[in-house]
């Protein structure tokens, strides 16, 4: 079952230090939510146990994360794979970033469920994860801005 | 066609189906630009719902959640007169935006049908100007919210033999007795209270009952129910509760007139509850059997799979008509109020109408339950809620029963009632 969200979000940071930032394993690794044994791999690639939590279920999924550097300082993609409980999910973020003293954080997220979570439907999935990017990028924008 | 409402791209697999109906019944029978905005508004404040209703089904609690959005999305106050604080939609609309609603579950349904149309309906068409003016405008912006309270332990599909009294005090009534298995029960500012008089022979009398009097009380949430988690279901007690004169409802001894015409209404908003129950069936049907492979192909290339999408298809077509005609014999009859004939032909439609739409639901239902096969039978499914929620509209606001009986004796005439 695959879904599809967009949206976009203003950081008030320079667009380069939120390029840098964002396309960092080490600076991804803090910033992801409900998150366990993060491994920072090497320069583009972590893994992480992440908690997923749909209503009363929760279930840990072991994921890879992997980042391309598309064309700095404006494009990359964030790939996160991995499966647990009966369940698997491919995500492919791509962000588009402009502006120069402040950025605005452009993205598009697509993902491939499947197993049982799958089953759960696409408008109620795409109602989670509406909530879960919202609760992520609000984390990423003041996780930058911090750090600027 | 308003702004939007046909070249949005459709957020969420909910819409399409709907989209139809909107487009359908715009076409044969005119939609105003008002009417579509509240059916834009409806179509957000379900996708608005989605998530929380899901959420406290399974842990099978109550949605607080219904009545802020609802609020939000200015659709508390749908079939109120624009007079009166409202949107003035006529029966058609409020049809459709149940139609809308329902897809969210049947809990949404229940918490609106109550509210607006045998709460607040019931005042704007038995209320006197008074009453009209303090109650409307308050239950349109969510100030107020009503509940019904017809049935009693001892009293359910035979409400003339309710038990709970009134007798005159002062300025006002004292009302005892006990109320059951009343939807917003527990969160009502104001109940419609049906109720004899406490010595002699008389019949019923409605009054409108402030919950805040001290002698109201709730005596117990139903929270053991088979489903339907997220609507408000109680037993309440009145112990010499107060209402003021000015807060009887129509006239004395005609509370039974009262209530089966507030059930005119709410049977067509349930019956538009359940048509919205079965196009949320087919949708998740669709996705599922289209994407779910077993035996080497997708389950909805097995004949015996595309049976029940078959079923469900006739069911949500069959019963989409018949509540759009029950909605458009309403309105015919609210122009028309001393045409008896009339009268009597909106009651027999309302009453087919739900009839059908509650059984075609719940079977739908059964049949998506069939098609997610094991995880069907998880409520964690988006399908499972639907079959232990539409099984409800089988049983209140008139029972199967009840209905055979009642549509029966409108086509036999009335000395076949059965029931008498
Ligand atoms: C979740 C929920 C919410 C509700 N909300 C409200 C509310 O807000 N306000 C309110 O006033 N009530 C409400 N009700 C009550 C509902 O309207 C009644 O349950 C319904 O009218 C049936 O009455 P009863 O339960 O007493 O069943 P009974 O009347 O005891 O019926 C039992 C069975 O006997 C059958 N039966 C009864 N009489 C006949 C007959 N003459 N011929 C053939 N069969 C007959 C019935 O059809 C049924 O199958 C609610 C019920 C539920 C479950």
């Amino acid at each position: 079952m695959n879904i599809h969200l967009d949206g976009s979000n203003a950081i008030h940071s320079p667009r380069e230090k939120v390029y840098s930032l964002l396309t960092d394993p080490n600076f991804i690794s803090k910033s992801l939510p409900d998150s366990e044994d993060v491994r920072v791999i090497d320069g583009s690639s972590l893994e992480a146990r992440m908690k997923l939590r749909i209503a009363v279920v929760s279930t840990t999924m072991r994921m890879k994360l992997r980042v391309e550097r598309t064309a700095p300082p404006s494009k990359a993609t964030l790939v996160a794979e991995g499966a647990g409980s009966g369940s698997t999910l491919k995500i492919t973020s791509v962000f588009d970033l402009s502006g120069d003293s402040q950025t605005t954080m452009a993205w598009s997220a697509d993902a491939e469920v499947g197993g049982v979570m799958a089953g759960i439907g696409s408008s109620l999935l795409k109602g989670f994860a509406a909530k879960k990017v919202a609760e992520i990028f609000s984390g990423i924008t003041k996780a930058v801005e911090a750090s600027s | 066609m308003v702004k939007g409402m046909g070249a949005r791209p459709h957020r969420l697999g909910v819409e399409p189906l709907f989209q139809s109906s909107v487009d359908e019944v715009s076409r044969l029978v005119g939609l105003k630009k008002e009417e579509l905005i509240i059916l834009e508004d409806a179509d957000r404040a379900a996708s608005e719902l989605l998530v929380s209703e899901f959420e406290k089904y399974v842990e099978r609690k109550y949605n607080p959640e219904i009545m802020g959005v609802l609020k939000r999305n200015n659709l508390l106050g749908v079939p109120i007169m624009e007079e009166y604080g409202g949107r003035g939609a006529r029966q058609l609309v409020e049809a459709l935006f149940l139609e809308r609603m329902g897809q969210t579950g049947m809990g949404v349904i229940t918490f609106s049908d109550v509210h607006q149309c045998l709460g607040s309906l019931a005042v704007q068409d038995w209320g006197n100007e008074e009453q009209k003016a303090r109650y409307l405008p308050a239950a349109a912006k969510g100030d107020t919210i009503f509940a019904y309270g017809l049935t009693e332990p001892e009293a359910g599909s035979d409400p003339a033999s309710l038990k709970t009294s009134y007798v005159k005090d002062g300025g006002g009534y004292r009302l005892n007795g006990s109320k059951y298995l009343i939807s917003n029960g527990s969160i009502a500012t104001r109940m419609i209270i049906f109720a004899r008089p406490q010595e002699g022979p008389g019949t019923p009398t409605a009054f409108i009952l402030d919950t805040k009097d001290k002698g109201f009380s709730v005596d117990m949430r139903l929270e053991e129910k088979i489903g339907l988690f997220t609507s408000d279901t109680s037993m309440v007690s009145l112990d010499d509760a107060f209402v003021q004169s000015e807060d009887m409802l129509g006239q004395e001894g005609k509370g039974l007139a009262v209530a089966y015409s507030a059930l005119l209404n709410g049977r067509i908003g349930i019956g538009s509850g359940c048509v919205g129950v079965m196009e949320d069936c087919l949708n998740q049907v669709k996705e599922r059997a289209t994407t779910r492979v077993q035996h080497g192909k997708e389950i909805a290339r097995h004949q015996l799979i595309q049976r029940h999408v078959a079923y469900i298809e006739s069911s949500l077509e069959a019963c989409r008509w018949l509540i759009y005609r029950a909605a458009l014999k309403k309105d015919e009859y609210e122009k028309d109020l001393k045409n008896l004939a009339l009268r009597s032909e909106s009651d027999r439609l309302s009453a087919v109408a739900k009839y059908t739409a509650s059984r075609c639901a719940f079977g739908s239902a059964d049949r998506a339950v069939q098609c997610f096969g094991g995880f069907g039978y998880s409520i964690l499914s988006p399908v499972a809620k639907h079959f232990l929620d539409a099984r409800v509209a089988r049983i209140y606001e008139g029972t199967d029963e009840i209905m055979e009986l009642k549509i029966a004796s409108s086509v036999l005439g009335r000395e076949f009632e059965a029931y008498r």
